[in-house]
């Protein structure tokens, strides 16, 4: 796993960015990015190379789930890896976030070994099917 | 009959009778007098019960105390979904001040071992550094609570308006797109674990 990738953090708690963002340093991960919103990430998405994506579900504006698509049905973004990152638990929300091509799920709270595990997966099996 | 019939359902008895009497001799307007009569008797104790609920409402949010504060803003905090919101921003700030703590306590620690110290010594600045990440974790907690807070401040509002709106009950907008928010343990019972979580999307072929 390329430890200097880019990673874009979406969430509208800058509280949850800076943790996110904490626990990524703990990682190794240093070079990121934050969005407070869906139209604020497909924007940087648009305009600045990045590897991978962790946002949020629910965020005014755009949601997460409303990025997820739009960076799917784009050409140039389509294969980017999504995590998701949210409160939202239900398991329609769950199958709706798998249906539309995200790459992995973590329901707040979280913990940190959860995290890293769940890049670490995503990126394992980005690796496997490459 | 039963000869311990309440007062309401003894008029409700008699107002029925007195109707279909009015009906089967053909008298449209005492038939209709009956009826109507009926359905003010009806709605009565629910459009008093409405009105108490409004009164009601308006005094506990007129009773909450106000939010002290250097700004002056703070003064104009007249309803409660301000205040729900400004919750949210003393929790962010809390929140943002024990980050800035815990990731000054980081470089110390960092700073200590670099000026060389005994593998025991090591040993526990490992742990006061894990300890510091989790604290900082912990911290998603305003995340959490302020998703709560806004929910319950979207839920205060609706009520407001429905009230205002002739007295009638807010009605449930239809939203397909209605997020239930972090689950609220002994109230929601939608939510999943992480571990259901895990085998739900490897069922899905994640």
């Amino acid at each position: 796993m390329n430890k200097n990738m880019r990673i874009l953090i979406v969430d509208d708690f800058s509280t949850m960015r800076r943790i996110v963002k904490n626990l990524l340093n703990d990682l190794g991960f240093t070079n990121t990015a934050e969005a407070d919103d869906g139209t604020t990430a497909l924007a940087a998405l648009r305009t600045q190379p990045f590897d991978f994506v962790i946002t949020d579900w629910n965020m005014p504006g755009m949601t997460g789930i409303d990025l997820l698509r739009a960076i799917r049905a784009d050409e140039k973004l389509k294969t980017l890896p999504v995590l998701m990152v949210t409160a939202e638990a239900k398991r329609e929300q769950i199958i709706e976030a798998a249906q539309n091509g995200v790459n992995g799920y973590i329901i707040k709270p979280f913990t940190a070994q959860t995290l890293e595990e769940k890049v670490s997966k995503i990126f394992e099996r980005l690796a496997a099917t490459a | 009959m039963n000869a311990s019939v309440s007062p309401e359902r003894a008029a409700l008895i008699q107002r029925l009778h007195e109707a279909l009497d009015a009906l089967e001799r053909g008298d449209e307007s005492a038939m209709r007098a009956e009826i109507d009569a009926l359905a003010q008797a009806r709605t009565r104790p629910l459009v008093q019960g409405l009105g108490r609920l409004a009164r009601e409402l308006s005094q506990a949010l007129g009773e909450l105390p106000q939010v002290p504060g250097e700004d002056h803003r703070n003064a104009e905090l007249d309803d409660a979904c301000a205040r729900l919101d400004h919750v949210i921003e003393m929790t962010e700030k809390a929140t943002h001040r024990t980050l800035d703590l815990a990731d000054e306590c980081r470089s110390l620690v960092e700073g200590l071992r670099a000026e060389g110290v005994t593998d025991g010594q090591d040993q526990v600045l490992d742990r006061i550094r894990h300890n510091l990440t989790e604290i900082a974790l912990t911290q998603s907690y305003q995340d959490l609570t302020g998703q709560i807070i806004r929910r319950v401040a979207g839920i205060v509002r609706k009520v407001h308006e429905g009230f205002s709106e002739l007295g009638l009950p807010p009605q449930e907008a239809a939203n397909d797109s209605f997020l239930a928010g972090p689950a609220v343990e002994g109230l929601d019972r939608h939510a999943v674990s992480q571990v259901d979580a895990d085998a739900l999307l490897s069922d899905l072929g994640l």
